[in-house]
């Protein structure tokens, strides 16, 4: 057993990149891992940072944001692009959301036919058609990632549609609402330690699994060994997902 | 055609009132208008009635009651969309049935409170006297979209006016931007004092680049989320210098209400009323349902701070931390008005605003995810989702001549306040 266990969490454009909420990622990863007596650092990574600054990240989180920010963002992001990728390769545990998640794929295409090259870390891309945005409540099962039945929920809104190449896995089945693209029935994807998705609500704090799930791995990769974490009383944050389960009708 | 829609509206209205088919306010607008689109400008048009058109995110209510309780003051007429009505269905009603079978009104002042995608809409075939721009704020993503676009609509919808006078909040980005190159006549209202932050951007802020060109614009200092003293380092393009930034009476708490004071001060004096006549009718205000708004409920002082996105929630909870308050009621719901998503909640500020011994019980359809915020926030809660039970929960927690504070967010409100007062607003 280690002692003075300690995590460095990189969130990603905390100003530009945080529409709705996101900051409540940063802080379930913080506060579950503070509980448990693992210190944290959160490590702001920003146009002012540099590539050692975002190397020195155990865990990473980046939220979504509207389309001006986001088109100022991706200015930067380019410059950071190899370690970025680098970091991703390696394993590093990561959580990206909504403009997040779709940074990480080919190409964005939008809805008036332009295609913005993105990051291409990840084999996938997303088009937007233009029409109705996805909205609403939503449930999926993530079994493949947890290996049982997982339900997590929360809430998406989202005008692009996600499309997953070869060797990138989806994060769950959609069990109620649209997810990545209204066609598939999936949602999100995983790829190595990576997980994208668009889940708001925000996701973490009442779907604990995952964030103890991105906890745990980035231990596991800093420590090189299998840490087991102390099980936390998640009454509330249970109760806070089944509201939106029950709300959907999905039998338990 | 005039006279048979303005008939069937009446008939309708009274028909709902008598039999108690519920909410009858917006019903006969909604199908008046789906027969004949060009309702509201026939009719204003007509008649000699002036209008004024308040916008914005936070503090349309206010502003309106505001103005309203300025203008009856000093004798003239004044029609109002009814509470809550604030979409083009709402606003047909209420001129509808204020108006006479010939399809005139004879009140003096329509003011018309709107929310941000009917506000263009209506613009469309009006020019309206006023326009009070308020703010812009991140609110209901799921309805409203993004700020940017809504600021960019707003102004190209405001290219064909004419006439408007426009009153413009300076400290907001957004709506200072609606006033550039213009050849409408603009005045602005503003704050010139100690700026609360100076150096971090408060976290919930939303218009951090220029709306001009879209480089990071620099603040000077901030008075709220992204209200302060602003520049762009690029195309220079600034907040405006000549701003009215202060007034003898406020007669509402905190900072936010400010903004809605100078707002309506500013629009009274444009209107042609003087100061003391302002100051007079100032000291007859009343708040707005649900807005700081005092009930005494089973012999107890309970006031209501309607709280439902970031920026009102944390300005609801520095002014009832300035109140002393000990005891706080949240409640959340996330129907329709309120918006289905609530992970905004993430974004107030608990941690930095509030003391860690203040008791705090949770309700509402949500409960159970501002249980979880606050929890993470670091402070124990109470749970009762039904909001009745919470309230008597709540009141049996205070201690002698002990105030209640209720934070609910909109249809929580109407909830509570008809709980509180006996009484049904919408």
């Amino acid at each position: 057993m280690i002692n003075n266990l300690s995590l460095t969490i990189g969130w990603l454009y905390p100003a530009l990149m945080s529409t709705y909420g996101d900051r409540g990622n940063v802080l379930a990863l913080q506060k579950r891992c503070e509980w448990r007596g693992i210190k944290v650092e959160i490590k702001p990574i920003d146009a002012s940072s540099t590539n050692s600054d975002l190397a020195s990240c155990d865990l990473l989180m980046m939220g979504g944001a509207q389309d001006t920010q986001q088109e100022v963002v991706a200015e930067d992001l380019i410059k950071k692009k190899k370690t970025f990728s680098e970091l991703i390769e390696k394993g590093i545990p990561g959580l990206y959301i909504c403009g997040g998640f779709q940074y990480l794929g080919q190409y964005y295409q939008t809805a008036d036919g332009h295609k913005l090259i993105q990051l291409g870390i990840l084999n996938m891309y997303t088009e937007n058609p233009g029409g109705e945005r996805l909205i609403g409540n939503v449930a999926i099962d993530a079994a493949d990632l947890f290996g049982k039945q997982t339900i997590l929920a929360g809430f998406e809104n989202h005008g692009g549609r996600t499309i997953l190449g070869k060797d990138i896995q989806p994060l769950g089945k959609v069990l109620k609402g649209f997810g990545s693209n209204d066609k598939a029935g999936e949602e999100g994807a995983v790829y190595k330690n990576t997980i994208g998705t668009y889940l708001h609500g925000p996701i973490l704090p009442k779907n604990p699994e995952l964030a103890d799930y991105l906890i745990g791995k980035a231990l596991e990769i800093k420590y090189k060994e299998k840490i087991e974490l102390v099980a936390l009383d998640d009454l509330l944050e249970n109760e806070a997902r089944l509201t939106i389960v029950k709300r959907l009708g999905i039998a338990l | 055609m005039d006279i048979a829609l303005i008939l069937f509206a009446k008939i309708f209205s009274f028909l709902s009132k008598m039999f108690n088919l519920g909410n009858g306010s917006t019903w006969p607008g909604h199908i008046a208008l789906s027969l004949k689109p060009s309702l509201i400008n026939d009719i204003l048009t007509k008649s000699q009635t002036q209008t004024i058109i308040v916008v914005g995110t936070n503090g349309k209510t206010t502003t309106t009651k505001l103005l309203e309780t300025i203008l009856k003051s000093n004798g003239k007429n004044v029609l109002l969309n009814s509470s809550g009505a604030n979409l083009l269905n709402g606003i047909a009603s209420s001129l509808l049935l204020n108006s006479s079978i010939a399809g005139k009104l004879s009140c003096d002042f329509a003011i018309l409170e709107l929310d941000e995608n009917a506000f263009p809409k209506l613009i469309e075939n009006l020019d309206p006297n006023y326009i009070v721009a308020l703010n812009l704020f991140r609110d209901q993503l799921d309805r409203y979209g993004e700020i940017n676009t809504i600021a960019k609509h707003w102004k190209t919808s405001m290219q064909k006016l004419s006439k408007a006078k426009l009153i413009l909040n300076a400290d907001d980005p957004q709506i200072a931007y609606l006033g550039k190159d213009t050849k409408l006549d603009t005045s602005y209202f503003g704050l010139n004092e100690r700026f609360v932050e100076t150096k971090t951007m408060p976290h919930a802020a939303d218009s951090i680049l220029c709306p001009n060109c879209g480089q990071a614009l620099n603040f000077k200092g901030y008075y709220f989320s992204h209200l302060g003293i602003w520049e762009c380092p690029d195309c220079k393009f600034r907040r405006p210098s000549n701003v009215f930034s202060s007034f003898s009476d406020y007669p509402l708490q905190g900072t936010y209400a400010k903004y809605d004071i100078l707002a309506a001060v500013l629009t009274a004096r444009e209107i042609g009323i003087n100061d003391k006549q302002i100051v007079a009718a100032l000291k007859e205000f009343k708040p707005a349902f649900g807005r700081q708004e005092e009930i005494v409920y089973k012999d107890k002082h309970v006031q209501l701070f309607l709280a439902k996105n970031p920026i009102s929630f944390n300005q609801s909870l520095s002014t009832v931390k300035d109140l002393g308050a000990k005891t706080l009621l949240i409640i959340l719901n996330d129907k329709i008005p309120d918006g289905l998503d609530v992970s905004w909640i993430w974004d107030v500020d608990f941690e930095q605003i509030l003391d860690k011994n203040v008791n705090i019980i949770v309700s509402g359809l949500r409960a159970y995810d501002m249980a979880v915020r606050l929890k993470y926030a670091g402070f124990f809660v109470h749970i009762a989702q039904e909001i009745d039970e919470a309230i008597n929960l709540s009141l049996q927690s205070l201690e002698k001549n002990e105030k209640l504070y209720i934070l609910p967010n909109y249809s929580a409100m109407l909830t509570a306040r008809k709980i509180l007062t006996g009484k049904k607003i919408l």
